[in-house]
């Protein structure tokens, strides 16, 4: 059994960052989509998922992260993923995921884009 | 002439019984030399494939993965169920914008399958899906 493991490591302002490791499947996309609710009702506007930890998203889970982007759009605020695997970067193009969500190589990459845009 | 490594599964009716075949490709993949990435993108579409299956097919879930020592190495994958069968042409391809904003959100895992895998063939009548799949290394 896979464990999934996640974290909500910041809270700043507009931003939150939430570390999100193991197989994001079914459960854990429920978890992700729970925790970005809650977030979104304290005020945070940038949500970036650090990915450096995940290892698979399944279609199950890629269905949740949609959900989370619905919810990010309708606040009009940013959904953002930093540290993907080359499957998961080629996952996300695959969809065409960056027209929507903002995706950076490194957390310091995305902090540094997100603060320049707050 | 090496004999080609070969580990064929059924897997359990239980959560996360997907991640048995992915444990199949990774033994069977490290054995032929594919690199850490291509791995992670043939598990995924095994994956999808063993979702699929697990989801709207029926009975005994059966994966073999055979590993070709050729060079590029090379790594086929099959994945049967004995569900009710479905035609792939009437499937739709999925659209993010199509799906933003609209209720269902699914679909993704044939689509993801057709981009990491070299070869996705389908074959299915009721009471059998068959669904193979081939990658080398460095394809795609």
């Amino acid at each position: 059994m896979e464990t999934f493991q996640l974290e909500v490591a910041t809270r700043n302002g507009p931003l939150a960052v939430i570390e999100v490791g193991g197989y994001i499947n079914n459960e854990a996309g429920e978890a992700i989509v729970t925790t970005a609710r809650r977030l979104l009702e304290e005020g945070h506007r940038q949500l970036l998922f650090d990915l450096a930890a995940t290892r698979i998203i399944n279609s199950i889970g890629i269905s949740l992260l949609l959900e989370v982007l619905e919810m990010v759009m309708e606040v009009k605020g940013t959904l953002a993923f930093c540290a993907p695997s080359p499957s998961i970067a080629k996952t996300f193009q695959i969809m065409g995921l960056a027209q929507y969500a903002r995706i950076f190589e490194s957390r310091a990459a995305a902090l540094e884009a997100l603060s320049a845009s707050a | 002439m090496v004999e080609a490594p070969r580990i064929r599964v059924v897997l359990p009716r239980e959560p996360q019984a997907e991640l048995v075949a992915t444990g199949a490709v990774e033994r069977v993949g490290r054995s032929i030399g594919f690199s850490r990435d291509t791995l992670a993108e043939v598990k995924l579409a095994v994956v999808e494939a063993c979702l699929n299956a697990l989801e709207y097919g029926g009975g005994q879930v059966e994966v073999e993965v055979v590993g070709f020592p050729d060079k590029p190495p090379r790594m086929e994958v099959v994945v049967v169920d004995h569900g009710p069968g479905f035609d792939p042409a009437t499937l739709p391809t999925p659209s993010l914008q199509a799906q933003l904003g609209g209720e269902r959100k699914r679909g993704w895992g044939l689509e993801l399958m057709r981009h990491l895998m070299d070869e996705v063939d389908i074959h299915s009548v009721p009471g059998c899906t068959r669904v193979r799949m081939t990658r080398r290394e460095g394809g795609r």
